[in-house]
């Protein structure tokens, strides 16, 4: 509906609706939220209901005259049907789950219902494309809403459009609600870069290791002993028949990995990018490593929450966080 | 994501919704099952079959080669079942199978949307052929069925259940009820805009502008309705009733018809003696003619008394038709007649009936006095061996010698016929009445119902300055037949519902039976008056009686406030503000002021939480205070964090403060 408004009235309802309905974290969907107009259906029922009045007019005859009136009435009243089954909605932000430039991220949305049954609700960005959910009394449902990770950083989620045609479609009430949601995105990720700029070496005391030698040039496959890491396990191998295999890396004997963001040349995009890449790759291993960006050390450590920690940082980088 | 599901606007049809689709299309069809050509049904079967397996993903959809095959030959089929595509039953008939068609062409939810608005329509459409009381009961059940299917269009795919789709349906139904009633009441009833055609009574029966003896004696078989009538005073008795439809003056050798130059001219007459008001509502019977009393007038605009004293509408009554009358029975009707009309009054075929025609001068040279005439055939038919019977037998080519004096078995067009044949003979101008005499009395309702079996046939004879004069031969013969009605003059040589074995007329002897049947017959009455008569004529003198003057602007201001006065009422009961609980949180909040308001610790109104605490803090029992504490604390970080409250963490505080 809005989607076919020219730019200068969709403009002008833009910023009308950022008065009437400011950014906020949670909201019980009440009187002033709520937009009601009915729909393409309605305007058929309509005039089915006039064809079927010409009928009552033209016979003379009472039952279709009452039958019309029924159905007028019922028509009407959905009108607060359907407003009803949006009033009293509580919508709130429930975290997004982050995503790379380019990709698909997604903001969770919660619905929590204190007051009745709330059927086919749908939510979504436009009104073209819209997920249906049933909110039933005293439960919280989530929606997952996905939005392509354009800009590293944080990225505001748009106003997102809450609405229902139930229970017969005739109306439409709706709402366009700003959760002041954000959505984190990390760096698109380079990874066809073969980093060859040399760091301090290998010899260096504080045992910086060299980029060049790269995560994955494994020296080889030597056989399994047990202790090894089930992930470094080469399981092609395996299946081949081969037996227990594991990769062996030039970096693992007790060298550290630092991805230092001043070593590297280019662009600032263009390094995060590719310091994205890396990290990613190295901690598919089992290799600590560590990421120094400008007036920021990361680690060093392993695992997921180092992970996320050092992505955050990419994202993050030059970023004010709101 | 445990319960969101995606699902793109417009795409297909929800099981639920298609259920209802079903079960509403079913009944739908089955009113008019009576009037579309019966291969539709099998249409219906094959389309539902395959919608059902396209379901199942069985089939496909047919291409639309097959459809328009399937369109043009349907439309076809109903071109040579009804032998037209225009007319109320032919157009009918195409509704409905477009209605069946389109199940077949069913993907989307656009298209559902179009079947549920035919079914609609075609609901409305099953009222112009039947719009009596149980049909009106019965179209609740497919209007239900279709909000079901509209519903379920509407519903996420987790709705599974079709009976909760049909409460709602059912309630939404409901609701809408007193909207109608006061729509119902209160909106304009117009004039029609143009004319359309009209819905053929299925098999009517009733008088026909011509009579061969046969024809009532038929008639005499049918239970059906004719019209019912609604006395203002007492009922007059049954021998009193003769409810004239039309006079048969034309006499052709074999039956009995209308004149067809009857002058539309004013008759003359004078009202005489005591009047009698009532008012009838009519079956259709394709007919113009009305019944009355005689001599009957109504000062509704669109009737009119023609030259032989009976009631005409300007149109035929195509639908249940009520009117109001009155009449005189003592009235003195047309004392003089123009040679013209007495010479049409003593038609007779120039051959015929010699037989008769001599009898008829033999009583002329014995009672020159026409009065003393009549009286004495009628006397005649008296004492004669004559039997009154519906099973009379075929009659040759000189029917009325061969009825007086072989057979002398008949019904009263035999009687009425075969007297005026001879009145005519001896110079004496006179005509057969046909019409129907007495009706069952519903003693509860205050109202005579009149059945086809009732009909009858009777003889007036016009005499210079006395008029017409109504006399009865059938009464000579059977005077249990005026008196007490057919059923009870033919009790032991017919069975009039034969073959309806579930007629409850079948069952007058047993109390009960009968009890209930008067009063279905008098809630049937009450329904044709008050609901189905309620057009233009009735909705003026309702409210006339009511706003005291018909001003629509008034009526529309009224219409208009008690319209919303209704919707506030319901919209108050749908959204039950003073169950209106606000947010959890705020619950628990409340919770806790109770708790220590209990304990005589009071929270002002506007007074923070925190500040709450630093004034009550002091006089708190030492061993509650971490517990409110914490619990206030706990209150702040979930109302300022932007976080969701963790209910389950504040109940919790809260149970702590209670211990």
């Amino acid at each position: 509906m809005l989607e076919k408004l020219s730019s200068k009235p969709r403009q002008w309802f833009a910023t009308w609706l950022a008065r009437r309905l400011p950014p906020v974290q949670r909201i019980r969907l009440q009187q002033r939220h709520i937009f009601i107009v009915p729909t393409l259906t309605g305007a058929a029922y309509a005039g089915s209901l006039v064809l079927m009045l010409l009928v009552a007019i033209n016979y003379q005859n009472s039952l279709a005259y009452a039958l019309t009136f029924l159905l007028a009435s019922l028509g009407l009243l959905t009108m607060f049907h359907t407003w009803r089954n949006l009033a009293g909605l509580t919508l709130s932000a429930a975290g997004s789950t982050p995503c790379f430039v380019g990709e698909q991220g997604s903001y969770r949305l919660r619905l929590n219902s204190h007051k009745r049954d709330y059927q086919a609700i749908a939510v979504g960005w436009t009104s073209t494309q819209l997920q249906l959910l049933d909110v039933p009394f005293d439960t919280e449902q989530y929606a997952e809403l996905t939005a392509q990770g354009l800009r590293r950083g944080w990225q505001q989620a748009p106003r997102l459009r809450i609405e229902t045609r139930f229970p017969l479609g005739l109306f439409v009430a709706w709402s366009q609600i700003d959760l002041a949601q954000t959505l984190l995105v990390y760096p698109q990720p380079l990874h066809d870069v073969v980093l060859v700029t040399a760091g301090q070496g290998d010899n260096d005391e504080s045992e910086h290791a060299n980029m060049s030698a790269g995560v994955d040039d494994y020296q080889g496959l030597i056989a399994w002993q047990p202790g090894d890491s089930l992930r470094r396990i080469h399981w092609k191998a395996w299946s081949k028949g081969q037996g227990l295999l594991v990769k062996q890396f030039t970096e693992q004997q007790g060298q550290q990995l630092i991805l230092d963001f001043d070593q590297l040349p280019g662009a600032v995009e263009w390094r995060l990018s590719v310091l994205c890449a890396q990290v990613l790759k190295v901690s598919q291993t089992d290799q600590s490593y560590s990421l120094l960006l400008t007036g920021q050390t990361i680690g060093p450590g392993v695992g997921t929450e180092h992970l996320k920690h050092c992505l955050r940082a990419l994202a993050l980088y030059g970023v004010s966080t709101p | 994501m445990n319960a969101a599901h995606i699902r793109k606007v417009a795409e297909d049809i929800p099981r639920i919704s298609l259920v209802w689709l079903l079960v509403a299309q079913v009944l739908v069809i089955i009113p008019h099952v009576l009037h579309v050509p019966l291969w539709l049904l099998g249409l219906w079967l094959g389309c539902a079959v395959w919608r059902v397996q396209v379901f199942r993903m069985r089939v496909p959809f047919p291409n639309s080669w097959v459809k328009a095959a399937l369109m043009l030959s349907s439309g076809f089929a109903v071109y040579l079942s009804r032998g037209s595509l225009v007319g109320l039953d032919a157009a009918v008939a195409l509704l409905i199978t477009a209605f069946i068609l389109k199940l077949l062409e069913m993907r989307t939810r656009r298209d559902a949307l179009v079947l549920i608005f035919l079914g609609f329509f075609a609901v409305v459409t099953s009222y112009l052929f039947a719009d009596g009381l149980l049909a009106a009961l019965y179209s609740i059940l497919p209007v239900i069925a279709l909000l079901a299917a509209l519903l379920g269009l509407q519903q996420s795919s987790f709705a599974a259940q079709p009976l909760l789709t049909l409460k709602l349906a059912s309630r939404l139904f409901a609701q809408a009820i007193p909207l109608m009633v006061l729509l119902f009441v209160l909106f304009p009833r117009l004039e029609p805009l143009w004319s359309l055609p009209q819905a053929k009574e299925q098999g009517t029966v009733g008088l026909s502008s011509s009579m061969t003896p046969g024809d009532l004696a038929d008639l005499g078989q049918s239970s059906a309705l004719a019209f019912r009538a609604r006395f203002d005073g007492a009922i007059p008795a049954q021998s009193q009733l003769y409810w004239r439809a039309l006079t048969l003056p034309h006499f052709d050798g074999r039956s009995w018809s209308i004149s067809q130059r009857l002058a539309t001219q004013e008759p003359q007459w004078q009202a005489q003696g005591e009047a009698l008001s009532y008012s009838i509502i009519m079956q259709p019977s394709t007919q113009p003619w009305l019944f009355a009393l005689d001599v009957g007038s109504s000062e509704q605009a669109d009737i009119r008394l023609m030259s032989d004293f009976r009631l005409q509408r300007s149109t035929p009554v195509n639908r249940a038709y009520q009117y109001q009358a009155t009449s005189w029975p003592k009235a003195l009707r047309q004392p003089q007649l123009s040679q013209m009309q007495q010479h049409e009054f003593l038609q007779l075929p120039r051959a015929g009936n010699p037989q008769t025609r001599d009898w008829a001068q033999t009583l002329r040279q014995q009672y020159p006095d026409d009065n003393a005439l009549v009286a004495g055939l009628l006397q005649h038919f008296n004492q004669q061996p004559y039997h009154y019977t519906l099973k009379s037998p075929l009659l040759g080519k000189d029917s009325v010698d061969e009825f007086l004096f072989s057979s002398r078995r008949g019904f009263c067009a035999h009687y009425a016929g075969a007297m005026v044949f001879t009145l005519r003979a001896a110079g004496i101008p006179s005509r057969v009445v046909a019409g129907y005499l007495g009706g069952e009395t519903n003693q509860a309702g205050q109202f005579v119902q009149v059945r086809q079996f009732d009909a009858h046939a009777w003889v007036e004879y016009w005499q210079l300055g006395q008029g017409w004069r109504s006399v009865d031969p059938t009464f000579q013969v059977a005077p249990e037949r005026i008196e007490r009605g057919v059923q009870d003059a033919l009790k032991d040589e017919v069975d009039l519902f034969q073959g309806d074995f579930l007629s409850p007329l079948r069952y007058q002897h047993i109390a009960w039976i009968n009890q209930l049947r008067m009063s279905w017959e008098r809630l049937n009455h009450s329904w044709q008056t008050q609901i189905l008569g309620y057009q233009r004529e009735r909705q003026q003198a309702w409210l006339k009686q009511w706003f005291g003057q018909v001003d629509w602007q008034t009526i529309g201001l009224f219409l208009v406030l008690s319209a919303a006065l209704i919707i506030a009422l319901l919209v108050l009961w749908m959204f039950k503000p003073w169950q209106r609980q606000s947010d959890p949180l705020q619950r628990i909040v409340n919770e806790f002021q109770r708790v220590l308001q209990r304990r005589g610790f009071t929270r002002q109104t506007g007074e923070g939480l925190r500040s709450f605490w630093q004034r009550i803090r002091t006089d708190l029992p030492e061993e509650q205070q971490p517990a409110v504490i914490r619990f206030i604390e706990l209150y702040e970080q979930q109302q300022y964090a932007q976080q969701l409250p963790d209910l389950v963490v504040l109940r919790r505080a809260l149970a702590e403060i209670k211990k």
